[in-house]
């Protein structure tokens, strides 16, 4: 664990060349994580409004397996739930 | 063919199940064949996960909810308390939701999905047929004897274990597309990926569901019976049924028929009410043969006491396999 840290610590600071490698680096990129990052989230979105739908009133599947899904998802249901309830048609947020 | 002869001619049909409407005898003839195999020196496991379950009553001993339980040599039963299994396995949810991120308490609107999740209409299948896993999976015996939930439950299962499988399958690719862009992100960002536990947890279940339907469902080693009474009414039930299992591939193997009365006492001065009952039972049991024909492996006459405790199981298996009269 601490020698992986560490490693990455190099890997992201290396100096004056570092500085610069990371920062055009972030220039070309950072736009893209963000756009990848929305995206990922809202696939996280529809991922648990498949597998906990019912919590939203929507009967998805019956939720004997789906409740082992539960303990990775509770940091994620609240802002589930508030962007999912927020939507004006919740198909529209799902893509 | 016999039902004897059945054992001797499958010897790899290691998953017996006794299916059929309610209160025509599956329990005791789930019994009568663990109590036959144990004999012949087979390791027999009977077990049942029905709450009303009678393997209780059948072996007059307290079983229920306390695993497999000896009742003879090479005899064991067992019955599932399909509702503390229910409990125990939300109690499991909740404590990996406190010890996953440190939390005193499970946040209320967890707590209530938890708790809601209990009623909900499939949780009891669910949970029955992971059971089922559990026990077949864990155990060493020669024989399972599944001493089956009336037939709308297997029905049910067996129906949601395909709309599961292709739910799986797609949220299991969203899954993997979900991957694809942490793959994407860490590059961008020159950090390492981390494992996805969730992907792992969709394994495991895609894993149990198909193991759990496969036990109903496979050819080499599983056996369906199906227990029918001579009357009209339960025939046509029956070969309905029979229909729809087909449809899912569960592998028929043969019918019982249950409570004959015997037609000798036709010769006695008997009351008008038995002799009405033996003609009624007359042209069921034709209809029967018509129907199934050589698909029935044995005809059991009606006892004239309860079937309970080992001696009276003893006489039901001799009528069964060794069609003595009882």
């Amino acid at each position: 664990m601490e020698e992986k840290k560490k490693e990455k610590k190099r890997k992201k600071s290396g100096g004056v060349i570092g500085f610069v490698r990371d920062f055009t680096y972030g220039m070309a990129t950072h736009g893209m994580a963000r756009h990848a990052l929305k995206q990922r989230s809202s696939m996280e979105h529809l991922f648990i409004l498949i597998t906990m739908g019912d919590m939203l009133g929507i009967p998805i599947l019956p939720p004997y397996y789906s409740l082992r899904l539960l303990p990775y998802v509770v940091p994620q249901i609240t802002t589930w739930k508030r962007r999912m309830l927020r939507e004006k048609d919740f198909m529209d947020s799902m893509y | 063919m016999s039902l004897a002869d059945f054992f001797i001619q499958y010897p790899n049909r290691r998953y017996l199940m006794y299916g059929g409407k309610g209160g025509l005898g599956k329990t005791t003839f789930s019994a009568a064949t663990a109590y036959y195999l144990a004999k012949k020196g087979k390791r027999v496991l009977v077990f049942s996960v029905d709450p009303q379950a009678s393997l209780s009553d059948i072996f007059e001993r307290d079983i229920f909810g306390k695993g497999n339980i000896e009742i003879m040599e090479n005899l064991f039963a067992c019955e599932v308390d399909a509702d503390k299994r229910i409990q125990d396995y939300q109690e499991e949810i909740r404590q990996k939701i406190i010890s996953m991120y440190g939390m005193k308490k499970i946040p209320e609107e967890i707590e209530s999905y938890i708790k809601a999740s209990s009623a909900e209409p499939a949780m009891e299948e669910s949970a029955i047929f992971d059971a089922v896993v559990d026990i077949v999976v864990k155990g060493n015996f020669d024989y399972y004897i599944y001493d089956l939930v009336p037939l709308g439950h297997a029905l049910y299962y067996l129906s949601m274990a395909s709309v599961y499988d292709a739910w799986l399958e797609k949220i299991t690719s969203l899954r993997e597309q979900m991957k694809e862009y942490d793959k994407a992100i860490a590059t961008m960002k020159r950090e390492d990926t981390e494992q996805d536990d969730i992907y792992n947890e969709l394994m495991y279940i895609k894993d149990r569901i198909g193991s759990s339907s496969k036990i109903m469902t496979d050819t080499e080693k599983t056996a369906f019976f199906f227990v029918l009474t001579p009357e009209e009414m339960t025939i046509v039930d029956t070969e309905k049924a029979a229909q729809l299992f087909a449809k899912y591939n569960v592998p028929l193997s043969g019918y019982i028929v249950n409570r004959v009365i015997n037609r000798e006492l036709l010769k006695d001065n008997i009351p008008t009410y038995l002799r009405n009952r033996i003609g009624m039972q007359a042209g069921a049991l034709e209809m029967i043969d018509q129907t199934f024909g050589s698909s029935v492996l044995s005809s059991v006459p009606e006892f004239d006491s309860e079937i309970k405790g080992l001696d009276v199981i003893r006489n039901l298996a001799e009528v069964m396999f060794e069609e003595k009269l009882p």
